[in-house]
């Protein structure tokens, strides 16, 4: 049998990878804004829950948080009297949108911090409301100051998708699990080289995105502001 | 037109303002000078509730507040109606020059796109930045920083213009550039508060030199009467380590 032939295998798997990876970043990126927020403006009560939130999501190994998510939501559906509708993929998306968000909520907040106090002082005492301070200025400014952890964030997060597979989810690792067994493990190097690849290249992509935000930022140092220059620099960095 | 009284704030433990009065009239150019820490910026910034005194009260026109009762209204029409000036510029680092001034224009005050560029390149051309309206934030010396700040603020048209010892923290080359559009400002006749430790400038643009002390206004007068008849030792005191490090 040819070694290439799992390849196609392999990437069969790969739409059920992204879709909880995207699932995760947005619903994450959701969540963290939330907490962010709760955390921030310092609501009493409120506030320590988004605290609590953030800790879960940031000191329990994922491969528990997998789990706790896996065992823990059919227990909550029945709860609210529904039927049991969760599949270890859905439990995945969860599980990860919940990590990914607490991890990020630590990206944004002191991203938001950093933004100087005389950026408030400025929006403020020329008129803006709360929103349209942040909407206007000091958001931009956080992404700026964010972007770096968002795009590790992001990173972490693929490699994490890798885990889903102990819940049951059938991703491009545990699809690379089904054809070693199948083959009788013949290929397990090849197999998890080809693997190797395919995560190194989801990162590369992620990572380069970022960084062309990243260098496209009004607030980066003003040389690289054509579209020459930002493609010249995201080759030296790549 | 502007009125405080009794005006008192703390930071912990440590009182910072302990009853000031102010009263501003119209057309007032007004110079605040006074010790390092002693409230200068602490007070200018209670005016537009940057800082929030414990208590008294404040009245603008008709606007009335009581610190101990603020409401946004008071607040938001206070703020709608000055514009400051810092010390650390606080232009908008995300903006370019002219995005900085119109941005007020367009967010705050809803005046259309082109209204608002109309009007911000009117007034960059008066702080003499027309050059610059394209750069960022990073590309300009301290100088051009400031005037952008200047330009944003005189742009939203505001009945007192607040400014922060908007020189203390420029290369000493770069004072110049901007005192000369400070004084432009405020010989137009708009009311100004200024704080700063340029006495030989504030001696020549202000109609008034107010003399803070330990959180008080400790002497209020004309130039002449401030600088060359001081009234008590701590003034005298003031203005002679003042003159001893120009
Ligand atoms: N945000 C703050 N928190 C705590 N203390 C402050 C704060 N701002 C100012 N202070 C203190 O209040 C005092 C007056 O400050 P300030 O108004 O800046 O004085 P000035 O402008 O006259 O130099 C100083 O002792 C300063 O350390
Ligand atoms: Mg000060």
């Amino acid at each position: 049998m040819d070694v290439s032939a799992m390849i196609p295998e392999l990437l069969s798997a790969l739409p059920l990878t992204l879709a909880i990876t995207f699932t995760a970043i947005i619903a994450g990126f959701c969540l963290a804004l939330l907490a962010t927020t709760l955390r921030v403006r310092r609501v009493p009560v409120i506030s320590h829950l988004a605290d609590l939130y953030v800790s879960y999501a940031r000191s329990v190994p994922v491969v528990l948080q997998l789990f706790v998510a896996f065992y823990g939501l059919p227990l909550l559906v029945v709860l609210f009297g529904s039927e049991d509708f969760f599949s270890p993929t859905i439990a995945a998306m969860v599980a990860l949108s919940f990590y990914h968000g607490g991890y990020l909520s630590e990206v944004m907040r002191p991203a938001y911090l950093a933004v100087d106090r005389g950026q408030h002082d400025a929006a403020d005492s020329l008129g803006y409301t709360f929103r349209q301070k942040i909407a206007r200025v000091v958001g931009p400014q956080a992404v700026h100051f964010a972007l770096p952890g968002y795009g590790n964030s992001i990173i972490y997060l693929i490699h994490n998708v890798a885990l889903v597979m102990y819940i049951g989810a059938a991703d491009v690792m545990a699809t690379a699990h089904l054809i070693m067994q199948r083959d009788y493990n013949q290929y397990q190097f090849e197999t998890y080289l080809v693997l190797a690849v395919i995560y190194a290249l989801m990162c590369l992509i992620a990572w380069l995105i970022v960084r062309f935000f990243e260098l496209r930022s009004p607030m980066q140092a003003p040389e690289a502001t054509t579209k020459a220059q930002i493609k010249n620099a995201l080759i030296a960095s790549a | 037109m502007l009125e405080l009284k009794d005006i008192r704030l703390s930071y912990g433990s440590t009182q910072v303002l302990n009853g000031v009065n102010l009263s501003v009239k119209r057309g007032d150019v007004a110079s605040i000078i006074g010790p390092s820490g002693t409230g200068k910026t602490t007070l200018l910034k209670c005016i537009n509730y940057l800082a929030k005194p414990s208590s008294g009260t404040i009245a603008f026109d008709q606007i009335q507040m009581d610190y101990q009762h603020a409401d946004k209204t008071a607040i938001q029409a206070i703020r709608l109606r000055t514009a400051m000036v810092f010390q650390q510029f606080n232009v908008f680092k995300n903006m370019t020059v002219i995005q900085n001034v119109m941005d007020p224009l367009v967010v705050v005050q809803r005046k259309s796109r082109e209204e608002a560029r109309e009007i911000a390149l009117r007034e960059l051309e008066r702080v003499g930045l027309s050059s610059k309206q394209d750069s960022y934030p990073s590309q300009l010396s301290g100088g051009q920083l400031q005037r952008t700040g200047i330009a944003r603020a005189l742009a939203v048209r505001p009945d007192v213009m607040l400014f922060d010892e908007p020189t203390s923290s420029l290369d000493p080359e770069l004072v110049g550039e901007v005192l000369k559009v400070i004084k432009d400002v405020t010989s137009s006749g708009i009311t100004s508060l200024l704080v700063t430790h340029e006495m030989q400038f504030a001696k020549s643009i202000s109609n008034r030199i107010i003399f803070m002390d330990r959180g008080v206004v400790a002497a209020d007068g004309s130039p002449t009467e401030i600088f060359d008849s001081p009234s008590s030792l701590r003034l005298a005191q003031f203005l002679n380590s003042e003159h001893s490090l120009q």
